[in-house]
């Protein structure tokens, strides 16, 4: 459902996407790794416009993802995001973050979205803090109100960038454990992680990024066991180790 | 003090309490909406704009108010621009406090973190839906407290206009204590009618700071 063909990106003479392509099937869960800069965030950035790219072309379920058009903000809605600062409406309760789309962007009627939100926070283990305000809440608790907020859109794929890299780590778990649920139900899913036990265990296909090029990629276990490129090598070397 | 002399007094001086009132709120207003323009200025990617409003800022908060109405008032009508002494004060003042409120509105719409505006983009809102839902609601209630003490600000340096011959509550105080001697009497009156008018701004602002405090203050997390 989404088709990365040949991106190319440049922040001013610097490309930090040289040709870079990936496709997505729905239902399937693949995990973008790479080391600091390599162009990991871009890449989802890319997907759901936040940022415009210079050649090749992004579609999603077939129509093209254009940051000019007028179709944007519609694409967006089909795409969620989660972000690793968790990014949430701090003027707004928890369940007003997540009805926030619904009702504003959507135009559903105010219970109806309630009704829909409480339930997917009920989902992500938040339904005692239905109406506390963010920075009340813990990063992992955040971080389960955001992913609630992107589904509440009922998008049809959700990229996430470094969700637990933000988090102490005795909150990770449950951060992942939503997570693993979600792929679980066959929510297709494109993440940017270091999580890589998270990874074997859940990704369909790992994708090693490297200087703005997909270098290797293939199933998780193969993959993150017997890498064949050097870099690849090199990085689980040191990602595993520390 | 005597009652007789209070109650020959305090219609003089309201008269002139009514005038201090207009300036400030005429000054309030102006600059208003002078600092809003400035601030958008400010943040504008055109740098001639920026650079515009970020000189006019310097330059208005690097004079005393009391020369810029001595400029407005007396050198303005030299140019041929003929200004009432009420008009000249509003504008001076307005014109004055433009730079505090330009920089006190901008810090408001900067104080949004760009995460949320993407977050907000990333689930489909528009340009505008976002200036609305997201950023506006908390640069309001960023920029409001600041705002309330502007306003104190305003209303006591209104009394600056007695300088350039406007009648407001000061002014009015000084004729009546020049041709009484009654100073205590006078001065006093004065004082409270200041505070009359400030102190209820003040504990408004601080119920707004306090009332703000306690649902969400800034984008921490
Ligand atoms: N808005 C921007 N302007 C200029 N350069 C940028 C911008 N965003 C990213 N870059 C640069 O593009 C390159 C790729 O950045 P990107 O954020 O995609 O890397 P990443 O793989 O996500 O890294 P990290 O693991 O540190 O998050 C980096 O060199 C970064 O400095
Ligand atoms: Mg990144």
């Amino acid at each position: 459902m989404i088709n990365i063909n040949a991106i190319h990106k440049s922040f001013g003479d610097v490309e930090v996407l040289k040709g870079v392509s990936l496709t997505v099937a729905k239902g399937e869960v693949v995990c973008l790794i790479g080391p600091s800069g390599s162009g990991k965030s871009t890449v989802l950035r890319c997907i759901n416009g936040l940022e415009s790219y210079d050649q090749g072309s992004i579609t999603i379920n077939d129509r093209q993802v254009d940051v000019a058009s007028k179709d944007i903000n519609d694409l967006r809605t089909q795409v969620g995001m989660v972000f690793q600062r968790f990014n949430l409406f701090p003027h707004r309760t928890v369940v007003e973050n997540v009805m926030e789309g619904p009702i504003f962007v959507k135009n559903e009627p105010r219970e109806k979205a309630q009704v829909q939100a409480i339930a997917l926070l009920e989902k992500v283990g938040l339904g005692d803090k239905v109406h506390a305000y963010p920075q009340q809440l813990s990063g992992g608790q955040q971080q389960r109100v955001a992913i609630a907020r992107a589904l509440a859109m009922q998008p049809e794929a959700i990229l996430f960038d470094e969700p637990t890299s933000a988090l102490d780590p005795e909150l990770v778990g449950d951060v992942l454990t939503v997570m693993r649920d979600l792929a679980n139900e066959g929510m297709t899913m494109v993440v940017v992680t270091h999580e890589m036990s998270f990874a074997k265990e859940v990704a369909d296909r790992v994708c090693f990024l490297y200087g703005g090029q997909i270098v290797e990629s293939g199933d998780a276990h193969t993959l993150l066991t017997q890498p064949s490129h050097e870099r690849t090598q090199d990085f689980l070397r040191r990602v595993l180790n520390h | 003090m005597e009652f007789s002399d209070i109650t020959a007094f305090l219609p003089i001086l309201l008269k002139g309490a009514l005038i201090t009132v207009q300036i400030t709120i005429g000054a309030l207003l102006l600059s208003t909406l002078l600092g809003l323009l400035l601030a958008l200025m400010k943040l504008s990617p055109v740098r001639a704009f920026s650079i515009t409003a970020g000189t006019f800022i310097n330059v208005v908060r690097g004079l005393p108010i009391i020369v810029q109405l001595f400029y407005i008032y007396f050198v303005l009508p030299e140019l041929g621009i003929q200004l009432s002494a009420l008009q000249a004060s509003i504008i001076g003042l307005g014109v004055a406090y433009s730079a505090y409120q330009a920089e006190n509105f901008r810090a408001g719409i900067e104080a949004i973190e760009a995460g949320q505006i993407e977050a907000a983009r990333s689930i489909g809102m528009k340009s505008k839906l976002i200036m609305r839902r997201v950023v506006l609601p908390q640069a309001i209630r960023i920029a409001l407290p600041p705002y309330g003490n502007t306003a104190v600000m305003i209303l006591k340096d209104s009394s600056l206009a007695s300088t350039i011959t406007v009648a407001e509550m000061t002014r009015a105080g000084q004729l009546i204590a020049a041709s009484t001697f009654q100073n205590t009497t006078v001065y006093t009156l004065v004082a409270l009618l200041y505070l009359c008018l400030s102190l209820p701004l003040i504990f408004g602002v601080n119920r707004l700071e306090r009332y703000f405090g306690k649902s969400a203050k800034g984008g921490k997390s």
